[in-house]
């Protein structure tokens, strides 16, 4: 049976992720501590909630030196969910607490000025598939995911020139992160239906190298 | 491009689904699950669940129906009913609820909108308006509060302006003499209100064919619109609906199906 592990830091609701992976047949483990992290094959870091709240939960409950160790080190599979892909980034525009730094560049506010779009950016939005991707492999371009933040990647940066999906929403930004092991998306697929929920099958399928 | 959201609305009394008619209750349509689980797979986008009983005798019966619901909801799912204080709202949220709906304890204490948007986002807070056409007030429509029992001295337009100032995330917007009645939703009302506010406005209550989804968003100005009686009794619903509104030129989310390999049973550990 595919094991993958949830990390819980505290803040967001992690329900509607452990539900969608335990419908996709998946063993699901919660790891409140650091010391439940480390038996983990596949690792998952969903997230709602602020970056600098966000991050000072991952350091306080000791989860950073050890996803640090597993995804860097030993080349686990990760996925990044919505602040999960924002905190692989040196700093976020949010606060000042630094983010895991996996990733050069910051994640930016959009702009709610005059003509731009209302923020944060809410519901179901389109995503272009640009390269070859793990994650949307079988998933059509253009499919719609279910989006909800006001912070983003921008394709400017290191991660976002490699992207490999953009969604627009006043700019383009990017919706997706993928480099080795480490996978990210910024729209939440556990609530983005059949398209959401066969990226996640996709993040199953992947095999990690240590087991 | 943002999607107009094609959004289904359940209402529960007394731990079962019914249907209601200018907010009386007509029939029982069934399990609550079954209803999701068609849903999903129709392609609806948003789940909007609601507990209309009388009084709170079948709450926890109504928590455990959203914890077994958010577990085959794969679409945002906001829970509503009885919101009077921050309490219930963990209760729902913890219980799988991605939003909040808010009613008549907002109108009570328009306070308690800024609460919940201070602890989960504004994303979080959905306010319920429903409006009872009146000349008296001076958009022509009163606020009702409890089921619509409850006439308030409140003008429908001044509260949603009000509703959106406190920090609702959007506002869900039903007229109770056209809940049910299949004629379409109140085309009058949704306009004043979506001209007021710059928040995301619901369209809710009568819809009798497919058109009146698409009238909502073209003539009433909604983001999103709702129904609750139409699904239930037709084949493919929700897909049928999307696909008129697709034909209509509105942008939506279209169906596309992908096969999932999932357990023929799937087993939850406890939670």
């Amino acid at each position: 049976m595919t094991r993958v592990t949830i990390v819980d830091y505290g803040l967001a609701n992690i329900r509607s992720v452990v539900n969608a992976f335990e419908y996709l047949g998946a063993e699901v483990t919660v790891a409140a501590e650091a010391a439940a992290l480390g038996e983990a094959e596949r690792i998952v870091l969903p997230g709602v909630g602020s970056f600098p709240a966000g991050m000072r939960g991952l350091r306080e409950r000791g989860h950073e030196e050890v996803l640090r160790q597993l995804v860097l080190g030993e080349g686990c599979p990760y996925l990044g969910i919505c602040l999960g892909m924002q905190f692989l980034f040196e700093c976020s525009e949010e606060g000042d607490e630094p983010g895991l730094g996996w990733f050069s560049g910051s994640v930016l506010r959009f702009d709610d000025g005059v003509g731009q779009p209302k923020v944060p950016h809410i519901g179901w939005n389109d995503v272009r598939v640009l390269a070859d991707s793990c994650l949307f492999a079988g998933i059509e371009s253009a499919a719609d995911f279910y989006f909800v933040h006001s912070y983003y990647v921008p394709l400017a940066s290191e991660a976002g020139r490699a992207t490999p999906g953009v969604c627009h929403y006043g700019v383009d930004f990017a919706a997706a992160c993928e480099r080795g092991n480490i996978f990210a998306c910024q729209f939440h697929p556990e609530k983005s239906q059949l398209a959401g929920m066969k990226l996640l099958q996709n993040f199953l399928a992947i095999e990690p190298e240590r087991a | 491009m943002i999607k107009h959201r094609l959004i289904a609305t359940l209402l529960v009394c007394n731990g079962n689904v019914v249907q209601t008619r200018k907010f009386k209750r007509t029939n029982m349509v069934g399990s609550a699950f079954t209803a999701v689980d068609f849903f999903n797979g129709w392609t609806v986008d948003e789940i909007v669940v609601l507990e209309i009983s009388d009084d709170l005798t079948y709450l926890e019966k109504f928590v455990s129906i959203v914890e077994e619901l958010s577990r085959r909801c794969f679409v945002p799912l906001s829970v509503g009913g009885k919101v009077r204080d921050l309490t219930l709202v963990h209760r729902y949220t913890r219980a799988g609820a991605d939003k909040v709906v808010v009613n008549s304890g907002a109108v009570a204490r328009p306070g308690l909108i800024r609460e919940i948007a201070a602890y989960y986002g504004s994303q979080c807070v959905v306010v319920s308006i429903d409006a009872i056409a009146d000349t008296e007030m001076p958009s022509g429509y009163r606020v009702a509060t409890d089921n619509a029992r409850a006439a308030q001295n409140l003008d429908a337009i001044a509260w949603a302006k009000q509703a959106a100032a406190e920090g609702a995330g959007e506002l869900l917007v039903n007229a109770v003499a056209h809940d049910g009645d299949k004629r379409g939703y109140d085309l009058a009302l949704l306009r004043q209100i979506t001209a007021s506010v710059t928040v995301p406005v619901i369209a809710m209550g009568g819809v009798g064919k497919w058109e009146h989804l698409v009238e909502g968003v073209r003539e009433g100005g909604a983001d999103a619109v709702a129904a609750g009686n139409i699904f239930h009794y037709t084949e493919h619903s929700t897909k049928k609906a999307k696909e008129f509104m697709l034909q209509a030129g509105l942008p939506v989310r279209p169906t596309t199906f992908y096969k999932l390999n999932t357990p023929r049973r799937v087993r939850y550990a406890p939670w």
